[in-house]
């Protein structure tokens, strides 16, 4: 099982280990069944890249990303205006809406993912003010239902007023992808050894010579 | 069967262990989509055997689940194994004797342990419902005996190489066990919570993903090339399926759970490993695809490779649904629906279940030595499987988006039955058809092993013409 690394995209075995196989091969017969050497056709191999990346573009929790409190923060702000209290429900919902979408809000992206009623903003209202007071930070809370609670994602150690904590934000990166691209690393590395070292593509098996 | 268990291993003919595989996958088929013609029947006339404790739908399901999973797919790889595992190596059988005993206790077995489901002993968890006794029962009594003789097989074989068939079947009787017996110890050890619904849903996704859709592909490079006259299009190739189910697939089973509180890292990885089961599918649907250049009219002609290439055509959109139905988004909206049961039908009635019907006809013909009965009879199962399962399907699918559509929106439970129960009526239908289809299958396989054109010596099934 001698190795060959001085062109290791060729074949990784040596010439009279391959030749060996070639021989082996040729004049196998696997209960009547025989096996061509081919590579890989290029557009199945495209195919597998593209894979591999949209494996990583649509897994993203960005787009699964779930309801936090912050995103309702500046609805729960203007659920007391003027504007608001004096209108019905449908058209104060949408007052808020547009209001806030006109400020260019950095969750609108969100907001607009996880609409909501008057009815339901009632129902977190005093839940995000309770928050507020405690000066906790409001993305790290999840909408259930009617309820505010802490997420449950666990991040990395951050300082908070001098205690040592998991940050609970959704991440859109976390360390299970790192261990995916190991995974596929691994993988490659493992399944190209393999090939290579079989014969190289460019031999062609004879099948008039089996047994 | 019987006279066979206490003769000696060398008065057992070649492929007794096979052929009483074989007929046995297909009445536990008929048996198991019998119940799920009852089942859907149920779901579909709410009041069809109203009343009836014995016969409700809390008491059957299981029991459809677990004899379609461990008696017709189960029995019918077994069945694969026991002639295809030493035709690659120019041998026989390591223990025919053995393979007549595990044939033996798996019925036993299974019968005994579906009872016991019937009366309602259950562990109470999707797909491994059996309870510990029986999980043990199937471990060491029936997958141990029937990997034994696989490895066995393999180990005294005439030939110097392995072929890819048998590298699928030495290691997926060996990691099927390795499923069984992690994905049960909720049960053996009392694990509850999460620990439960994780290793609940790493069992049941490792029964798919390192046991039936290994062991389905595996019978398809040994059917096609051997049927077409083809060599296999590529060994290389060969590896990278091997190798991208081993690492791809066993690793995804989080990603049943994406809505439970599972660390958010595990369902993200398990994400990504989720669609990149889109390798081996790749590497498998291309190697099979391209080994069937210049016969494609065997396709239309030959009912081996009919069966055997809809198989292989079928893993483009099981794997294409199963890969991105898990990913956050839109696992959100369809989690829970009848979508995950179409899905869960395309893998196990549609993609394998055609590539085992197509072992269990080729694989009793050649050990037979018998001409298939009637061509006619088995076009005629062909389509009732195909149009049933597509009927099936595609209702089901429908179903889980209007259950979906339901639960995002809160409509009224009784508003999404309503609108569902013309697809319950469909997939009534569909499950029927596939029924029916079966138990015309075994009368034309009883019928080839009566009356069949006996088949020379030295020639094989698919060189004769067929003579009705």
């Amino acid at each position: 099982m001698a190795w060959k690394l001085d062109n290791p995209l060729h074949t990784m075995t040596s010439e009279d280990q391959n030749q060996k196989a070639v021989e082996l091969w040729e004049a196998e017969s696997l209960g009547g069944i025989t096996e061509d050497n081919n590579r890989l056709p290029q557009p199945v191999l495209g195919l597998l890249v593209l894979t591999i990346i949209t494996a990583f573009l649509i897994t993203f929790p960005l787009w699964g990303q779930r309801p936090h409190a912050a995103m309702y923060e500046e609805y729960i702000q203007l659920m007391d205006s003027p504007e608001v209290k004096d209108l019905p429900d449908d058209k104060a919902m949408q007052f808020i809406v547009d209001k806030v979408k006109a400020s260019n809000s950095k969750w609108s992206a969100l907001q607009e993912r996880h609409p909501l009623e008057m009815d339901d903003l009632r129902m977190i209202k005093d839940q995000v003010v309770e928050l507020q007071k405690q000066g906790a930070r409001l993305d790290e809370y999840t909408i259930v239902g009617n309820k505010v609670v802490i997420a449950n994602f666990e991040g990395n150690f951050i300082d908070d007023k001098g205690t040592t904590r998991r940050e609970r934000v959704q991440p859109w990166w976390d360390k299970g992808y790192t261990i995916d691209i190991v995974f596929i690393l691994v993988f490659c590395v493992a399944v190209m050894i393999a090939v290579k070292r079989l014969p190289p593509f460019t031999f062609k098996p004879d099948h008039g010579k089996h047994h | 069967m019987f006279k066979y268990l206490f003769a000696k291993n060398e008065d057992i003919p070649a492929g007794a262990a096979a052929v009483f595989f074989g007929f046995s996958a297909i009445v536990w088929f008929i048996v198991g989509t019998g119940l799920g013609s009852f089942n859907a029947a149920k779901l579909a006339f709410p009041d069809f055997i109203y009343g009836v404790e014995m016969l409700a739908f809390g008491h059957m399901r299981q029991v459809h689940v677990l004899a379609v999973i461990l008696g017709w797919i189960s029995m019918a790889f077994a069945m694969a194994m026991m002639y295809i595992t030493p035709a690659l190596g120019n041998t026989k059988l390591w223990s025919e004797k053995l393979g007549v005993w595990n044939c033996f206790l798996w019925n036993v077995g299974l019968a005994l342990g579906l009872f016991l489901l019937w009366m309602g002993v259950t562990s109470g968890r999707e797909y491994s419902d059996l309870p510990w006794f029986i999980d043990l029962v199937v471990i060491f009594g029936v997958l141990f005996p029937l990997g034994l003789n696989v490895w066995m097989t393999i180990k005294t074989r005439r030939t110097q190489g392995i072929y890819t068939t048998n590298w699928f079947f030495g290691a997926a009787t060996f990691m099927v066990m390795i499923v069984f017996l992690v994905g049960n110890s909720p049960e053996f050890f009392s694990l509850t919570g999460l620990t439960e619904a994780y290793l609940t849903w790493w069992f049941a996704h490792n029964v798919l993903g390192l046991w039936i859709t290994p062991v389905a592909a595996a019978i398809s490079y040994y059917i096609v090339p051997k049927v077409t006259g083809n060599p296999l299009y590529s060994h290389r190739i060969g590896h990278l399926h091997f190798w991208s189910v081993v690492v791809f697939y066993s690793t995804p089973a989080a990603h049943h759970l994406m809505s439970a509180p599972l660390p958010e890292w595990l369902k993200s990885f398990a994400s990504v490993e989720g669609v990149l089961i889109l390798v081996p599918a790749i590497a498998f649907v291309s190697n099979l695809l391209l080994t069937m250049t210049g016969k494609w009219k065997m396709f239309v002609e030959n009912v081996e490779i009919k069966f055997t290439i809809s198989g292989v055509l079928m893993a483009i959109p099981l794997n294409m649904q199963g890969g991105f139905q898990q990913t956050r988004a839109i696992n959100w909206y369809i989690h829970g629906t009848g979508w995950i049961v179409a899905h869960a039908h395309l893998a196990l009635l549609g993609f394998s279940t055609f590539l085992e019907a197509a072992a269990v006809y080729y694989g009793l013909q050649t050990l037979l030595r018998r001409k298939l009965y009637s061509l006619a009879l088995a076009n005629f199962h062909f389509w009732m499987l195909l149009i049933g399962f597509t009927t099936y399907w595609i209702s089901m699918t429908i179903a889980g988006l209007i259950q979906g559509a339901g639960k995002i929106y809160e409509v009224p439970y009784i508003d999404v039955v309503i609108a569902e129960h013309p697809y319950m009526i469909a997939r009534w239908v569909g499950g029927t058809m596939v029924f029916l289809g079966n138990c015309v299958w075994l009368f034309n396989m009883w019928k080839t092993a009566r009356a069949g054109t006996v088949i020379p010596a030295g020639r094989l099934p698919h060189e004769l013409a067929y003579e009705r």
